[in-house]
């Protein structure tokens, strides 16, 4: 059952394409990683399935729906979340009220406040804190519970072990077992290609905005990975 | 003693201007929009309480608080439904200034062709001249009173921010808007409640200033400069910093008085001056 279908997606920034002819799939329960080196299109890809690019072409399915033409709010109720490069939570809220802004459009499901402390107990003790007074990781963990609150069918992860002391890059991919036994599904997005790969089913990788090389994660070789990469 | 009864009286009219400016600072906060009809606004709360009282001259014009408030948010709803939303996603920061000068302009003038160009006041009957004895002074009931509005209405926004569902989702939608539309927020409704809170309080604003001064169709301008003033000197950003600016400049205006009673608004004006000269981002922003 495929969950999202992406087909032939341009998308544009003012005049400037970013990206060319994307076509990805992802199946209900499926982790799919999608790497790259930094201005690939990954960040460009995600914010065009959640409705923040204005300009593209192509189609986006989600269940079935076309979303291309939906504003971001809109989408936000059908069950994709993403967690944001830089994490983006927002400074005036507490912890909790960041993570209870996660739960505005919440769909049924096993993800509440109460369960997102039990995932990161951290959060937990700093829950009225600013999120400025919280370290990185804590930072991320609190991104990824907001974006889990909504009990989302996908979870879009964008560069989540950037800038992250191993250890803790560690428990935020623990936390994936919990989400892929939901039945969620997830897009990583990461320019860790090791990391990614090993905790994903099947690989994109993108080069300047186009899909350079498809698979299984267990099947590709570090030399295809490579090429398809940096584009030698 | 008559200088500590300045002082006091100075504080009273103070909360009033505080509140004139938590009106602004909510919507510059929240929208980085800069309401120059904020002013125009608050005189036409004036003309309309005049005429409600007009109209039914058994009514205590207290009652009329609660309507005009009423009133004036859905007018601030539909001014940023209808006009400002239009403009709000253009990166460029003039065009508010623009449409809501022109706004300005427009609304200053249809006052005139409706109302007249005598200056009105609001009479409050005999409260005006009531004065309980506190701790020796005489304390005007009035001013009082005026102050407990403000304060209430004060303390009222700053709970619905902090404690509501609906604070929570506006301080969101300010700090980053693309972010809270992932989460399922419309920012174009919130920014319609947020406008409509912000005229509310300006309508009540105005209100309660025309029971102590004058007005007619053009003090709009004195008025959003009172406002404009209390935000800066306060700080961008921070209530309690417009309500503390609002009550500063309300001590020296009327300490000013006393000294130089022929200075109108100057000494408020001169403290504005130097207190942004001091502290550029006011006196709850950041230090510069």
């Amino acid at each position: 059952m495929t969950l999202l279908e992406v087909r032939a997606l341009d998308a544009f920034y003012g005049d400037f394409q970013a990206l060319f002819g994307l076509t990805l799939d992802v199946r209900v329960g499926e982790t799919v990683a999608l790497v790259g080196a930094n201005g690939a299109g990954k960040t460009t890809f995600l914010k065009c399935l959640v409705g923040l690019i204005g300009t593209k072409r192509g189609e986006i399915r989600f269940s079935g729906d076309e979303i291309g033409r939906k504003p971001a709010e809109h989408i936000a109720q059908l069950g994709l979340s993403l967690v944001p490069e830089g994490r983006l939570l927002f400074p005036s809220l507490t912890v909790e009220e960041n993570l209870l802004m996660g739960a505005l459009n919440r769909r049924p499901g096993s993800w509440t406040l109460e369960t997102v402390y039990d995932l990161f107990p951290i959060l937990r003790e700093r829950r009225r804190l600013s999120p400025n007074a919280l370290s990185g990781g804590q930072q991320h963990m609190v991104a990824i519970g907001r974006a889990l609150m909504a009990n989302p069918k996908l979870l879009l992860c964008d560069e989540i072990s950037l800038g992250l002391a191993p250890l803790v890059i560690e428990q935020i991919y623990r936390s994936f077992a919990r989400v892929r036994a939901d039945g969620a599904s997830i897009v990583l997005v990461e320019q860790d290609v090791k990391r990614a790969t090993a905790a994903a089913d099947r690989v994109y990788c993108l080069l300047k905005g186009r899909v350079t090389l498809e698979g299984g994660a267990r099947e590709l070789g570090l030399d295809e990975l490579s090429r398809a990469y940096f584009g030698t | 003693m008559i200088w500590i009864e300045t002082i006091v009286n100075g504080i009273l009219v103070g909360g009033l201007y505080g509140l004139l400016g938590v009106g602004l600072a909510l919507i510059v906060g929240v929208m980085r929009v800069v309401n120059v009809s904020h002013g125009e606004f608050m005189v036409l709360s004036a003309f309309m309480g005049v005429s409600l009282a007009g109209t039914m001259p058994w009514l205590h014009p207290a009652a009329l608080l609660v309507p005009i408030l009423v009133i004036f948010f859905g007018l601030g709803y539909a001014l940023q439904a209808v006009l400002i939303n239009r403009i709000i996603t253009r990166p460029d920061p003039f065009a508010a200034i623009l449409l809501t000068f022109g706004l300005a302009v427009v609304m200053r003038n249809l006052m005139l062709e409706g109302f007249g160009a005598d200056p009105r006041t609001l009479t409050a009957g005999t409260l005006a001249q009531a004065s309980v004895p506190i701790l020796g002074l005489a304390i005007g009931v009035l001013p009082l009173l005026v102050l407990g509005v403000s304060v209430v209405l004060f303390v009222a926004l700053q709970l619905v921010l902090t404690r509501t569902r609906l604070g929570r989702i506006v301080r969101a939608t300010a700090d980053n808007r693309d972010v809270a539309r992932l989460m399922g927020v419309n920012p174009a409704h919130v920014y319609n409640i947020v406008m409509g809170l912000s005229l509310a309080l300006a309508s009540v604003a105005g209100l309660l200033l025309a029971i102590r001064s004058s007005f007619t169709a053009y003090t709009g301008v004195e008025r959003l400069l009172i406002a404009f003033e209390v935000v800066v000197l306060g700080g961008l950003g921070s209530f309690w910093g417009a309500m503390l600016g609002g009550i500063l400049l309300g001590v020296v205006q009327l300490v000013g008085l006393k000294f130089d009673p022929n200075a109108g608004p100057l000494y408020a004006h001169l403290l504005f001056f130097v207190g942004v000269l001091l502290r550029p981002n006011g006196l709850f922003g950041a230090r510069a």
